[in-house]
């Protein structure tokens, strides 16, 4: 099956819902509002796309918004499991909560909470938001945001490690 | 003093401090078996089964049947308790930190510690990053491996290189003499490693 194929399945299911298309080279998502994201990944389920790959948030700084991504495909179809479709979402960089989805794929449980440490996105009704990798005062700092900035080392150091 | 099974056997009561100064006192000094301490901690270098990052993978193929790291007296063990070596295998994360400081100080002494590959030395390619800390941080660091990942040759040379200082500096006997390696400072950690954990 091809994207185009896959993109007119999807668009039939969302039917109903407004949504924005964001689209590139082999890669396509759909961008829906914040209060519609559950029923549109419920509905995407019911046509097929039976998990999630992976869950990837874009820190759009200078627009002032995070976009969350989450990348549906399927086991059981075998047409679908040839492409990946993104679902998502926008919230402002001041307020980012989104609802969560894992009542709706069982498969972003943990990489919400990934995506809660490293960006500080809050996913509201989520059953077990704590820390994953990190150690809080690392993850406080919300390392992956573009606004952290490391400090840089200088190479040379003036005192060379002991031993 | 009459004791059990009628052999008269004796039961000696007193400072258990002094008794053991007084025992490594005539081992160190009137048996002279410092060397024989030297010898013995050289070749019977045990690292921990810690294993902190990919370099863990080289780890293995070393003590592998091809590599078989095994013949320098090195043997991979589980517990803390019983080893007096720790590997560092690559890059040490902030949560591994305290892992790590907490495994050594289980280590009976003498013990000793190799760092491999180029992220225990500077950072190799995490340098600059938020989420380590050097390992010489951490822990006393007697040989580094550079490498990424370091062959295992290179890490079986490091346990030779690390069993020629043992006995050529004496560190082990001299250890157990004074109490801590003569040759250099105890590392204390800056900052504690798991002040995340204790909360």
């Amino acid at each position: 099956m091809s994207l185009d194929q896959a993109r007119r399945i999807v668009e039939e299911a969302l039917s109903g819902i407004e949504y924005r298309v964001d689209e590139g080279k082999g890669f396509i998502e759909f961008i829906v509002a914040k209060e519609n994201l559950v029923e549109a990944a419920s509905r995407l389920k019911k046509a097929g796309f039976d998990h999630v790959k992976s869950l990837t948030v874009v820190d759009y700084k200078a627009e002032d918004k995070f976009k969350i991504v989450y990348h549906a495909s399927s086991y059981l179809n075998e047409d679908l499991a040839k492409v990946i479709v993104g679902i998502g979402t926008e919230v402002p960089r001041s307020n980012p909560k989104v609802p969560t989805l894992v009542y709706v794929w069982r498969s972003v449980e943990f990489q919400e909470r990934e995506v809660f440490e490293f960006f500080g996105i809050e996913f509201e009704d989520h059953p077990d938001l704590r820390l994953l990798l990190l150690a809080p005062q690392v993850a406080e700092k919300k390392p992956l945001r573009k606004d952290f900035i490391v400090k840089e080392e200088p190479i040379i150091r003036t005192k060379p490690p002991t031993g | 003093m009459e004791g059990n099974g009628g052999n008269g056997g004796r039961v000696y009561v007193g400072n258990l401090d002094k008794s053991a100064k007084r025992a490594k006192q005539l081992v160190m000094g009137k048996l002279r078996m410092g060397k024989a301490v030297d010898w013995a901690t050289a070749f019977s270098l045990w690292p921990v089964h810690l294993t902190t990052s990919c370099c863990g993978c080289e780890f293995a193929a070393t003590w592998s049947p091809r590599f078989d790291a095994e013949q320098h007296g090195a043997l991979p063990w589980v517990g803390a308790r019983q080893t007096n070596m720790i590997l560092i295998e690559g890059t040490v994360t902030k949560k591994m930190a305290c892992a790590v400081r907490v495994t050594w100080e289980q280590m009976p002494s003498p013990k000793f510690a190799i760092a491999m590959g180029a992220c225990a030395i500077d950072g190799g390619i995490f340098y600059n990053s938020y989420n380590i800390v050097r390992p010489w941080e951490i822990i006393p660091v007697d040989v580094y491996i550079p490498g990424c990942p370091p062959r295992p040759e290179a890490v079986a040379r490091a346990i030779i290189e690390l069993q020629r200082k043992i006995r050529k500096q004496r560190v082990a006997s001299k250890w157990i003499e004074e109490g801590w390696r003569p040759d250099r400072e105890y590392v204390k950690p800056k900052e504690d490693p798991c002040s995340w954990w204790r909360g």
